[in-house]
């Protein structure tokens, strides 16, 4: 008789036959076997009339779950489409369309253990609660300081890939929430080392620019579904504006920030160095390890960013549009925490960075989403995920070139509310290299989206 | 352990080495300017601390080492929050006043709102200014500090610096002279697997369970957490195969005691404390009767195939070595695995098992010849185990009388000791004297542990009595003197007695005892031996 059991992340096969999934271990006389897997060797071996003694499942006990999940339209071909491809996929559908739910719809429908991993501690509470609300079961939670395993289970990527030794075999549906972060080189490892046969992907920017999104088709399924925000603005997602406020640096910024500029450009030019892609750029940050001319240009080039992002005269914007939207819930993203603590000292409004404490994170976004704090101002933290119904505002002080960025903050404003109209305002400092950094972000906005 | 930006290195012709800070006037000064600043620093918040390491790069100073250095000078120092309410209460309060006064835009809101919380939780007004984010890491306060002396902040770099390199390390093997407990306790820990193979010793080769698939860095972590415990013994070495990812190839690193142990930071590793009482017990037990066998815990690992086996204790007399393994809970997996394992061990192995948690499966244990099963219940009784042992040890003993029997053994010497007599043939002492007792070589006598000619025998007997002669009479001490001056270190009054004399004790005092020759029966005609 095989035996087949699951060892830190890896499946074992001990017994008078192999698998062509498996490798022989020489150092503990098995076939060792991708976690992932699992679902194949089964198969394979039951094709082949072998009897196997299967002792890799661990799961949590199963709990009743009463749903009240009532899918739209679109919600409903999207997993349906998923169910069709053995339970298998990727989904992509617009941030506030409603991607929480499908999942709790398919957790519903299949009724087995399932791991939903997410990007960060903020979203955990968040799904917490969705699974509390629609399928009326506790959902345990792995990571920021609990440790507790349920028929659902939430957790981040992070713990997810530093727990795979001991969750991987715990489950039999895994949900990668935001499911572009699976693809890098670390968190791919989660989808290698979990047993879960069923996957599910979720995500409103389902490319990334360095491709290996590619990866995912292996691990968790082909993208089986996808729709963008044009055809769901209006009936399902708010309507929303984009307008670009530019400003002027005030003259001692403007002295520093040309001064800063130019030191960095004369490096270029000496180097005979130019820059045209993300991935130059990289190159260029990898060569200031060794080269101190290097990187006292790229320390220069930052110190201009600095000003410029952070300039004084942004402030006195913000100050008019504050204004302008007293009775709206608005959203201040920066790039740096320096501005985030600034507006939040300045304006005496709430701010939200990787410091704050958990705790007082759950507090100011509570009594954001109830109306008591009307304004949160924070860096990228919030830049995924957290869902604040009727914020109808996001002010734009400052960001990477990063196209997902902005569809994501955007992202914050578009869930459906009647009456509303969602406003990302941004606001740039005039001739400075953040007008190319603007429009850098913008320029698939359609297609992604 | 270092972030992997601190990492500086140097690589060539596929080889990589960490940049260590050697013990030099430049190294040793940078090491000093910031531990000196952290000694003044004291009162200050952190950021001034920050600034003061951006103005050392701007001065010329490697950015990546005094970075680290302060780094690892942040974790010997303590920073507090010096706001006298909480924080995160305060701010509460403050964002919670934005509701009553709208939100604070002109200055003049601003003012009134920061006044109306003051006055709410009894601070002053620039307080509340002051504290509101006190709690951030850049505005905590250093309030104690232990300083390093420069060469054990500049080793405890050095150490750092090579498991930050390790993080990156997709294999590593080593050698080690002790703390194996320690190394396989850790191993496993980690979720690390090893191989053991010998080339000049024991080496233990580690990676991880995905390993076998494909190049990872995932156990690099756990392998960069080995490294402390393997560099506290006094001799090592470790090979490591490195995937730098900047380039993407794999290198080769390599640390050796000999060359680097002075560089790096030897940890201090507390004694590792065992659970098992009975294994204490039954130590203290064995320790406190006398049974010629030198019990020692936790040997050097036993390799069975690939893996080892460090067993609780080894039992060691002439030349037997016997590994004891106490078996105490088990599961029916546990022992399975476990005799799977000990069946590919070389050597005796004893086993002491637990009776009241055994079941029939063990008895497959007893088929194989090298392995020895004894019994217990709540306590380990000696009684079986020594009388096991006495039945090892005379098997051991029987064969190498046998042994001897086979050669042609002659004896030049005037004095001939068992033990260095044995250890020439390769038997034990204890075969070599049973096998002298039964054959006694010609011209020698047999004393307790050595053989002596009858000719050095007679020269004694002329000393002893020219120093009888001398002075009348002859202190025993003096006696044992002549004796063990000719080279007879053992068994000196058997001498006398075989020469003749007899010892007059005056009570039990020796140095008063005398030797006297015995008048009735004139010594030599007492010779017992054959030649005579």
């Amino acid at each position: 008789m095989l035996r087949l059991w699951f060892d830190k992340g890896t499946l074992l096969l001990k017994g008078e036959a192999g698998t062509p999934y498996g490798k022989w271990d020489p150092r503990v006389g098995c076939y060792r076997i991708k976690a992932y897997h699992y679902r194949d060797v089964l198969e394979y071996l039951a094709e082949s009339k072998l009897q196997v003694e299967d002792d890799v499942p661990m799961l949590p006990p199963l709990e009743q779950l009463k749903s009240n999940v009532e899918l739209r339209e679109y919600q409903n071909e999207a997993l349906n489409n998923w169910c069709k491809a053995c339970n298998r996929g990727v989904l992509v559908l617009p941030t506030a369309a409603g991607k929480t739910f499908i999942a709790l719809k398919a957790i519903q429908q299949l009724k087995v253990q399932t791991l939903i991993v997410v990007p960060t501690l903020d979203l955990i509470d968040q799904w917490k609660k969705r699974v509390k609300d629609c399928l009326n079961v506790e959902a345990g939670a792995v990571g920021g300081g609990e440790n507790t395993l349920r028929m659902v289970t939430v957790t981040t990527y992070d713990s997810a890939y530093i727990h795979a030794e001991q969750l991987g075999n715990k489950f039999r549906l895994i949900v990668f929430d935001e499911v572009h972060h699976l693809a890098s080189t670390g968190y791919i490892q989660i989808a290698e080392m979990y047993t879960a046969p069923y996957r599910m992907g979720l995500t409103a920017t389902y490319e990334r620019s360095d491709q290996r999104h590619s990866l995912l088709s292996q691990l968790v399924g082909d993208p089986v579904y996808s729709i963008g925000v044009e055809e769901l603005t209006g009936e399902h997602l708010s309507p929303f504006t984009y307008e670009k406020i530019s400003v002027e640096l005030t003259p001692q910024e403007q002295q520093i920030y040309e001064s800063q500029m130019s030191i960095f450009r004369r490096f270029l030019q000496l180097r005979r160095i130019t820059l045209r892609s993300a991935a130059d750029f990289q190159k260029f940050v990898m060569t200031t390890g060794r080269d101190p001319k290097a990187r006292e240009a790229l320390l220069a080039r930052n110190r201009a960013v600095k000003i410029a992002v952070n300039s004084e005269a942004k402030l006195t914007v913000l100050a008019q549009q504050l204004e302008a939207y007293r009775k709206e819930k608005i959203l201040i993203f920066t790039l740096h925490n320096d501005l985030v603590y600034r507006i939040s000292l300045r304006f005496l409004v709430p701010a939200i960075t990787h410091q704050t404490p958990r705790e007082e994170r759950r507090e100011i976004l509570a009594n954001f989403g109830s109306g008591k704090y009307p304004v949160v101002v924070t860096s990228q933290v919030l830049d995924e995920g957290v869902d604040v119904p009727d914020a109808s505002i996001g002010l734009v002080l400052g960001g990477t070139g990063s196209n997902r960025e902005y569809v994501q903050r955007l992202g914050r404003l578009l869930r459906k509310k009647e009456g509303k109209l969602a406003r990302l305002i941004e606001i740039i400092s005039k001739e400075t290299m953040e007008v190319g950094t603007s429009r850098r972000r913008h320029q698939k906005i359609r297609g992604a989206a | 352990m270092l972030p992997i930006t601190l990492l500086s290195v140097w690589k060539r012709k596929g080889e990589i080495q960490p940049r260590y800070a050697k013990p030099s006037s430049s190294n040793d000064e940078t090491a000093n300017i910031l531990i000196e600043a952290y000694k003044t620093y004291i009162g200050e918040k952190k950021k001034a601390l920050k600034s003061l390491v951006a103005e050392l790069e701007d001065k010329g100073y490697e950015y990546r080492f005094v970075r680290a250095l302060s780094l690892l000078l942040d974790r010997k120092s303590t920073f507090v929050c010096q706001c006298k309410v909480d924080p995160v209460d305060l701010r509460r309060n403050i964002f919670q006043a934005t509701e009553q006064f709208s939100l604070p835009i002109t200055s003049e809101t601003r003012q009134k709102l920061l006044e109306s919380v003051a006055s709410k939780m009894a601070l002053k007004v620039e307080d509340v200014e002051k504290y509101i984010y006190s709690d951030l890491d850049d505005e905590l306060v250093l309030e104690k500090f232990l300083a390093p002396s420069d060469s054990e902040l500049l080793a405890e770099y050095n150490l750092s610096l090579t498991q930050t390199l390790l993080f990156n390390a997709t294999e590593l093997s080593f050698t080690s002279s002790g703390n194996w407990q320690y190394l396989f306790h850790a191993i496993k820990k980690f979720g690390l697997i090893y191989e053991v193979y010998l080339d000049n010793g024991l080496w233990v080769k580690i990676d991880g369970p995905a390993s076998l698939f494909k190049l990872t860095q995932r156990y690099g972590v756990g392998i960069a957490k080995l490294l402390p415990i393997i560099v506290s013994n006094s001799e090592w070495t470790v090979k490591a195969k490195v995937l730098w990812r900047f380039t993407n190839e794999i290198c080769d690193f390599k640390l050796e005691s000999q060359k680097h142990a002075a560089l790096l930071k030897k940890p201090y590793l507390p004694i590792l404390i065992y659970d098992s009482s009975i294994e204490e017990d039954f130590a203290a037990h064995f320790q406190a009767v006398t049974s010629g066998w030198v019990l020692k815990r936790e040997p050097e690992p036993v390799t069975a195939g690939k893996q080892v086996i460090i067993p609780d204790f080894s039992l060691e007399k002439a030349n037997i070595k016997i590994y004891l393994e106490i078996v105490g809970f088990w599961t029916e997996e546990y022992l399975l695995r476990k005799i799977e394992k000990l069946k590919q061990v070389e050597g005796k192995m004893l086993l002491l098992v637990n009776e009241a948690l055994a079941c029939e499966k063990l008895s497959a244990l007893a088929k194989r010849p090298q392995l020895d099963l004894i019994y217990y219940r709540d306590k380990i009784s000696l009684a079986p185990i020594l009388r096991y042992l006495e039945t090892q040890f005379e098997q051991v003993k029987s064969k190498e009388i046998k042994v001897l029997e086979g050669l042609p053994i002659k004896f030049t010497e005037p004095i001939v000791g068992f033990g260095e007599f044995a250890a020439r043939i390769g038997v034990s002492t204890e075969a070599a004297r049973a096998f002298i007792v039964v054959h006694p070589p010609s011209g020698y006598v047999v004393l307790a542990d050595t053989l002596v000619s009858n000719k050095k025998l007679l020269q004694i007997g002329d000393r002893i009595r020219v120093a009888i002669c001398q002075s009348g009479n002859l202190p025993l001490k003096e006696a044992v003197r002549i004796i063990e001056k000719e080279g007879v270190v053992d068994d000196s009054a058997n001498v006398l007695v075989m020469l003749g004399y007899r010892i007059r004790w005056r009570g039990i005092d020796s140095e008063k005892a005398e030797v006297f020759k015995d008048s009735k029966n004139s010594g030599e005609k007492r010779f017992r031996w054959p030649l005579f």
